[in-house]
């Protein structure tokens, strides 16, 4: 059995309010329904919109007569790619950058005369009531001329496919060479190859895509959204043909986001009937248009051929992964560079190649979704880590101790990582928790454990030139208030950032309120996405806090007359540290500032490391902030003659640098795990011939609360994260570990692993009676 | 969208059963909603005229009458699962309950609306067939009883008629000596539609011969099926491994499943001779 390593002897400074599990700002409000979410609000003389999509994956769009549709009662407009000529839907990186990776495959907003894949948008409808906008839609015709679409990458990139746009289907391709490959293999004593694939997952947000807009007395257009992206005002202000400054998006609370808010949903269309309508106009997607209309995460293909010594140490590794683009780019280029760049996993390779492709056709479109490619990655290289282990004889812990990346080692595209990894320390941790294997109840179960290291990066690519911006203030009453852009998925975002200014300015955190998510009175945070708030954001709203607590303990320096560093702010007061009890409240002092003329708020810009564009034929340098580490572990009962699996245990250990609110992160870390549990169980999107098969939620399986174990959370506090106190990031490592964790578990038991998720019943029992996978793709 | 219909409100039985008569064909009962709302919302059904029974207390007792439990057409799966005579005497009916699924459409749907929607993959079929219930269909001109076994037809269809409710489900408490089994594979733990399910009874002698053996499989052909060449496989001889083995492979034989979205037909086809074996080696335990 397993003993947890030792930590690091760390010293972190005592805070009073970070990192204690404080009720969220947010609770209350969510919790009584006070909280108007996007889907929520109305306005009065409201239409109500519906969008009419493609049910042909491939296919020129011979006729389309929205005539009936127009004459029907009730319809105020309808709008097809004629009214909006050229208008797209920017569907590369969103927020301040814009860098293209392709010319001309950006999305029409309405298709015109070619539609690439079912569910894609054709035409608009707003009418007076949501049964007529509905009834308008049955009215529209439209002839189809199919075309021949392409469904499988692998056929894609074959010459002579179909081509889904011009010139061909290579949407990106990523390459690292370093050291010698063929050397390395050469000094190997074996050399281990598996294919790995992973399936089209959707989000399956609680809260469906919503919105409504309006055109105001000023002609600006007015978007209340769930978005995680609130600059996007940009680009809807491109594709409806109006200046940036006549968008105004106004984010909502998310009811969840996970990256398919990350990308433009129903924004465009709601401005669009806006602007033709001058009423409010609302778009509430239902469950199974939702399904339809957002991105998927990318299926992958990853091979990995691992040469190693009998001791377990990696000489060489060779890696290529080719994504499904689906039918349109979207964020599949940086999808890529993330798994390609996680390709190895947290473990020192110093003889690499890795190619990776990632192709269109005609599938649903794929693109952000947590975890952003190095959760696929993660997939494969700890199956990859495994199965090396078995080859070699080895424990599966040492051989992935021997290869675990150290602080100051390079990593695949020779970045040094400079913060804590703690990856034996979080591993044996969960070990030691997992225990002893549980007796099976009967002889047709068998017990497994597994377990993932992993690591996952936070803050967006260093080349983007990531900035947030905060403004922190203290009221004449001495309570406080934040202006942040950052958009709340209902992670804890604008809490953590409450509890930042609660800590530096002493404000209690029930006298904090933020106002947050708006393109236009809130400066702006940048994208939730990245797992970059908190580093970002925190840093923007530590930064304007510690400005103000400098005039506040600058003033009160005089009035104590006492230096500035013998004071201190807590409770709602600033009191001399070697004697608390000479007090004063912050309103008093506020008043005082007030009176001197002096600054109580500050706009602070937080800047992420800079860095150049890495050459994509051989990635060298920099290209994230920061890493998180960590292991997640589980025990798993696979009945033997039905294939089922159930989940005995699940642990898992992150070093969060510092938790904000240990009760977020350890809710982050359960949400994640969930997530992580579905994929490797039950989650898949089906496609055929580029049609969902499961367009509803009877059909999309994710976990219940019957499927998942409780999550026991170890949250580590290396205190050396890029982020506010010393934090990492949690968001998006929560889920990383979990499926390739649960798919070891499930190879241990069974003695012979599957190759692809999700680990059906059907693909257990055939795993069980040693027939062959049809897709799988052992060597 | 929920289409436009009418919708009628009886306050007794024999008036909801006039409404239905009298607008025969266009009508349809409306019980828990679980299946027929959602059918309404796709546009699958569009019928002109809802009868709401939800409320008629009538239709929703558990009770025994002598050697037989009774349950009335508007009992609600989560009835089933608080009964103490369903848990007593019907522990198989009690476990379809229990994996019957969540507990939100439980506490709307009904016994007798999981029966006339006629889904092969329904719970509630197979651990009734197994104790030869009845059902008893009521319309204005009076009331008629049926094997579930001959009511079942076949992908969404059975024997009731427009203007028919299915106002009880009957059968007799199993005798000493018998024991049933039940078992639903799904792909998650809750909230699922059956891949396979399985419902055993087998009823033994002192010396451990098997005198009754009902056998039956939901989700592996057009509607729920008895297999009835396993059964007669087992009565009359004892409970071996050998004979349960060759009454499973003759269950697995007697199904005709489909390939789908949640599993292949040879995956349904073995996992139904591993259940029927597993389940009957449990039920000779019990008995």
């Amino acid at each position: 059995m397993y003993t947890a390593k030792p930590l690091p002897e760390v010293n972190l400074p005592p805070l009073r309010v970070v990192g204690k599990p404080l009720r969220r700002v947010d609770a209350l409000g969510k919790t009584t329904g006070a909280l108007v979410y996007a889907g929520d609000f109305s306005m009065p003389n409201m239409l109500h919109a519906k969008v009419f999509r493609s049910t042909q994956a491939s296919a020129r769009i011979r006729r389309l007569d929205v005539s009936r549709a127009r004459a029907l009662e009730g319809v105020v407009c309808v709008l097809t790619a004629d009214d909006l000529p050229d208008a797209k839907l920017v569907t590369d990186m969103p927020g301040q950058t814009g860098q293209k990776q392709r010319k001309g495959s950006d999305a029409p907003v309405l298709a015109a005369d070619r539609v690439r894949f079912a569910g894609e948008p054709i035409a608009l409808v707003a009418a007076e009531t949501l049964e007529q906008a509905e009834r308008a839609l049955e009215l529209i015709e439209v002839e189809y001329e199919p075309l021949p679409g392409v469904f499988d990458p692998l056929e894609a990139m074959k010459p002579g496919a179909p081509v889904v746009y011009e010139p061909d289907n290579i949407v990106a391709r990523w390459k690292i060479r370093k050291g010698d490959v063929e050397a390395g293999f050469a000094v190997a004593d074996e050399i281990v190859e598996n294919t790995f694939r992973v399936p089209f997952v959707d989000h399956a947000y609680l809260e469906p895509e919503a919105g409504v807009a309006w055109v105001d007395g000023r002609g600006v257009i007015n978007i209340r959204v769930c978005t995680q992206v609130v600059e996007h005002f940009r680009s809807i202000a491109r594709a409806v043909g109006v200046p940036h400054n006549k968008i105004h998006v106004q984010g909502t609370m998310l009811g969840g986001g996970f990256g398919g808010k990350e990308d433009i949903t129903v924004e465009i269309f709601l401005a669009l009937l806006a602007k033709h309508t001058r009423r409010p106009v609302k778009l509430v997607y239902t469950r199974e248009e939702s399904i339809q209309a957002h991105s998927k995460r990318h299926p992958f293909i990853i091979t990995h051929r691992t040469g190693v010594k009998r001791n377990g140490r990696i000489t060489a590794a060779e890696i290529t992964m080719v994504s499904d683009a689906g039918a349109y780019p979207y964020l599949s280029p940086y999808v890529l560079l993330y798994a390609t760049i996680a390709s190895t996993g947290p473990y020192r390779v110093d003889n690499l190649k890795v190619d990776s492709v990632s192709v269109a056709t005609n599938n649903p479109f794929t693109s952000a979704f947590r975890g952003f490619g190095a959760a696929q990655a993660a997939v494969a290289y700890e199956q990859q880590m495994d199965e090396i282990a078995k080859r070699l004889g080895l424990d599966r812990l040492e051989v992935r101790r021997v290869n675990y990346l150290k602080t100051g080692d390079r990593n695949t595209t020779g970045q040094v990582i400079r913060s804590a990894a703690w990856l034996e320390e979080t591993a044996t941790r969960v070990l030691e928790a997992l225990g002893e294997k549980s007796e099976p109840p009967n002889e047709h179960v068998r017990i497994g454990q597994g377990f993932a290291s992993y690591w996952q990066s936070y803050g967006r690519i260093t080349w983007f030139h990531d900035t947030s911006r905060a403004w922190v203030g203290l009221e004449l009453d001495g309570s406080a208030v934040i202006r942040c852009g950052v958009p709340d998925l209902g992670a804890g975002q604008v809490n953590s950032l409450c509890q930042i200014t609660a800590e530096v300015l002493g404000v209690p955190l029930e006298e904090i309120t933020i106002y947050s998510t708006d393109s236009a009175l809130t400066p702006l945070a940048g994208t939730s996405t990245a797992t970059r708030q908190l580093y970002m954001s925190g840093n923007a709203v530590y930064m304007a806090a510690s400005n103000v607590r400098r005039v506040l303990l600058d003033r009160a320096s005089k009035y104590f007359e006492e230096e500035p560093e013998n004071l201190d702010l807590a409770d709602g007061k600033v009191f001399v540290k070697s004697d608390p009890e000479n007090a004063l409240p912050l309103a008093e002092l506020a008043g005082m500032c007030a009176a001197d003329g002096l600054p109580l708020s500050n706009l602070a810009l937080f800047r992420a490391p800079f860095t150049a564009k890495l050459d994509p034929e051989n990635l060298r340098g920099d290209v994230f902030p920061d890493f998180t580490f960590g292991a997640h572990g589980v025990e798993v009962a696979v009945d033997t003659e039905t294939g089922e699996v159930t989940l005995l245990k699940s642990v898992a250990c992150h070093d969060v640098g510092r938790a904000i609110n240990r009760a977020a992160v350890v809710g982050q870390i359960q949400g994640g795990s969930a997530q992580g549990i579905g994929y490797a169980l039950m989650e898949e999107v089906q496609v055929k011939e580029g049609i969902i098969q499961t367009p509803s939620l009877s059909e999309y399986l994710i976990p219940t609360a019957l499927d998942l174990p409780i999550t026991q959370a170890f949250v580590l506090e290396s205190g050396t994260g890029m982020g506010p106190f010393g934090a990492k990031g949690i968001g998006e490592p929560s889920l990383t570990p979990a499926a390739p964790a649960v798919a070891n578990a499930v190879a241990d038991a069974l003695g012979v692993r599957i190759h692809s998720l999700p680990l059906t019943p059907e693909k257990v029992l055939a795993a069980v009676r040693g027939a062959s996978e049809p897709e799988s793709g052992e060597n | 969208m929920l289409p436009e219909f009418d919708l009628l409100q009886p306050r007794s039985l024999p008036e909801a059963l006039e409404m239905l008569s009298a607008q025969r064909g266009g009508a349809l009962p409306l019980a828990g909603g679980t299946n027929l709302v959602v059918d309404l919302r796709s546009g699958r059904r569009r019928p002109s005229l809802l009868v709401d029974i939800s409320h008629l207390d009538e239709l929703c007792a558990i009770r025994r009458e002598g050697d037989r439990l009774v349950v009335g057409g508007g009992a609600t799966i989560a009835q089933i699962l608080d009964e103490p005579l369903i848990a007593e005497y019907a522990p198989s009916v009690r476990e379809a309950a229990r994996v019957f699924a969540n507990p939100l459409v439980r506490n709307r749907a009904t016994v007798g609306g999981n029966l006339v929607d006629g889904s092969p993959a329904a719970n509630m079929p197979p651990p009734l067939l197994v104790l030869d219930a009845e059902v008893e269909l009521s319309s204005r001109d009076g009331r008629r009883t049926m094997p579930l076994d001959d009511f079942l037809r076949g992908v969404r269809q059975t024997a009731r008629r427009p203007d028919e409710l299915l106002t009880a489900v009957r059968w007799a408490i199993p005798a000493p000596g018998s024991a049933t089994a039940f078992y639903k594979v799904g792909l998650r733990k809750s909230d699922a539609i059956a891949v396979v399910a399985v419902a055993v009874l087998v009823e033994q002698d002192a010396a451990g011969v098997c005198r009754k053996a009902r056998i039956a499989l939901g989700s592996v052909a057009p509607r729920v099926i008895r297999a009835r060449e396993a059964e007669s496989a087992l009565e009359g001889y004892p409970l071996t491994e050998e004979r349960v083995a060759e009454a499973a492979r003759l269950a697995a034989a007697a199904t005709s499943p489909i390939s789908d979205i949640r599993a292949s037909a040879a995956y349904r086809r073995q996992v139904s001779e591993s259940l029927v074996r597993r389940l009957l080696l449990a039920a000779r335990e019990q008995g």
